[in-house]
């Protein structure tokens, strides 16, 4: 169930009365929130069901033991191993095995092993990443156990957030199934303003973009002429920022109408001056957690400028390795980690740009490693390169107006100033509660109006 | 402020109902594409067509349609 639909429409309105029903009884809205969520996860695969309650009773014990005097260590290392076992088996099996076929066909050695495909389960990558952040934090004292493993179980499968993130650190969120905030009527325009805004980006800018640029360029990109292969790549930054901050703000929105609080998770990306601040502006949630869990506990920024270099390379191209299982995925990791660790050289040699500069060079640096990201295969890759350094810049079919216009919509999205959003929900705040409904609805049935028929899944719906 | 709430969600489900009933048998069509709801899809299936046909009964036009296809001739994306 994706969150544009109809269905999920549906769902949200009848999880709004009964969220309102279980009010004052904290223990029925624990059960009722996972009832939801299950369901809502079961309805897309419902044999990964046993999967999600298998990762939240290997945190859940882990948590429990992992307090115990001697117990830290091993059961840290189960526990974590346990997880990313999960992952690596769920995600990464067919990635290896693949590899390895290829490796065997290049020595004449061709085997098939189309026997050990395994299907990778939506949103395993985010919930286990959670189920990790809950061991870690009990381990390190920045949160207590929870007996009661419904708390676990809440955190780690709860539907906002569920199959495409912001990543919710356990510190952030198990306080607040103690003592959800009830949405005020300031908290309720939050959550409406966040809403339509995340259909729109979703509905609007990021699908048109694809269907009418992205998608048929990178199906076919030896037939393209050079400015269209460019235009798509550029039309691709703004898409993927769309689609995953706009999930994001729905996700988000949908919390808050439930009485919880995720951190933001887009801050204008593309305002960034340096790669280091892209990384503090674009998926938050996902580089605080690879700072605090792999980069810093890999040594951070200790030792000499070789050293650090070399731990920015690795957990970059881990994080690369985190959003697929595919060399593509690999080799934009890697590139971001020796950018990030050329950058961090001209920083300690005092070499500085002015921020417009800065800011273009950023960008372009980013928008560039898009290609292997959206290209998925090192072939389409490769193509769409030769395409845009060797095709012709006549175009031979002009690119469609809606597209120049969905580009400037997307390029204001990352750019206008916070405050226009700030007014707007002061506005809706001083609406009667019944304005504010009127306003979502109003807002959602304009955004279903504007959209194709049919839902495109999320583009972070694969990791 | 639980006042203000229930009020807020009643007005939701009053406009989402306002929503079905003018646009035309969107509703009927997505409930048959929607994925198999174990064993409450025959219920669910059931209510929905009893529903959908009190409201083709009542011989409203598809508002919701009209609308929508005005947006994308006058945006252009009725073209993609």
């Amino acid at each position: 169930m994706v969150f544009p639909t109809l269905e999920f429409l549906l769902f949200f309105a009848v999880v709004l009365v009964l969220n309102l029903l279980c009010d004052g009884r904290p223990a029925t809205r624990k059960a009722m929130l996972i009832g939801a969520s299950y369901f809502f996860y079961g309805v897309w695969d419902v044999r990964f069901l046993a999967l999600m309650g298998g990762v939240t009773v290997v945190a859940w014990v882990g948590g429990l033991f992992v307090t115990r005097p001697g117990l830290r260590r091993p059961v840290l290392i189960l526990s974590i191993g346990l997880l990313l076992g999960t992952l690596g088996i769920f995600k990464y099996a067919n990635f290896f095995i693949l590899s390895l076929s290829g490796l065997l066909s290049s020595i004449g050695l061709a085997r098939d092993m189309t026997w050990a495909g395994v299907i990778l389960p939506v949103g395993i990558s985010f919930y286990v990443f959670q189920a990790i952040s809950y061991v870690v934090d009990v381990a390190r004292g920045d949160i207590a156990h929870r007996k009661n493993p419904a708390d676990v179980a809440l955190y780690i499968s709860f539907f906002p957030q569920l199959v495409a993130g912001p990543i919710v650190r356990a510190a952030d969120f198990l306080p607040q199934i103690d003592a959800p905030q009830p949405p005020t009527a300031a908290i309720r325009a939050e959550a409406v303003v966040l809403i339509l805004i995340g259909l729109f980006k979703k509905m609007v800018v990021a699908n048109y973009l694809g269907v009418l640029l992205v998608d048929p360029t990178f199906a076919f990109p030896a037939e393209q002429d050079a400015l269209t292969a460019w235009v798509a790549l550029l039309a691709y930054a703004f898409q993927i920022f769309c689609d995953f901050s706009g999930y994001s703000d729905i996700a988000i929105g949908i919390a808050l109408l439930l009485g919880y609080r995720f951190q933001r998770n887009f801050n204008q990306p593309y305002r960034a001056a340096s790669l280091r601040e892209f990384w503090q502006r674009w998926h938050i949630s996902l580089s605080s957690f690879i700072r605090d869990y792999l980069y810093i506990p890999l040594g951070g920024n200790r030792g000499g400028a070789g050293r650090v270099a070399v731990v920015l390379i690795v957990t970059m191209t881990l994080a690369g390795l985190w959003h697929g299982a595919a060399w593509p995925f690999v080799m934009w990791g890697f590139l971001h980690g020796a950018g990030l660790a050329v950058e961090r050289l001209f920083r300690a040699r005092g070499l500085r740009l002015v921020r417009p500069v800065a800011t273009l060079l950023t960008f372009a640096f980013v928008v560039l490693l898009w290609l292997p990201f959206r290209a998925g295969s090192t072939d389409v890759a490769l193509q769409m390169l030769t395409t845009m350094t060797g095709g012709s810049l006549a175009t031979s079919a002009p690119i469609a107006l809606p597209v120049w216009v969905l580009l400037v919509i997307g390029f204001a999205m990352n750019h206008l100033p916070l405050s226009l959003r700030s007014r707007s929900i002061d506005a809706i705040a001083n609406l009667p509660a019944i304005g504010q409904a009127a306003t979502l609805a109003l807002g959602v049935l304009l955004n279903f109006a504007l959209s194709q028929e049919g839902t495109a899944p999320f583009i972070y719906f694969q990791f | 402020m639980r006042k203000q709430m229930t009020s807020f969600t009643l007005a939701l489900w009053f406009f989402l109902l306002a929503a079905w009933v003018l646009s035309g048998d969107r509703l009927l069509n997505w409930a048959y594409e929607m994925p198999d709801l174990g064993p409450v899809d025959d219920a669910v299936l059931a209510l929905l067509d009893g529903a959908e046909t009190l409201r083709s009964g009542a011989g409203l036009h598809d508002y919701f349609g009209e609308f929508r296809t005005l947006l994308h001739s006058w945006t252009g994306f009725g073209r993609s």
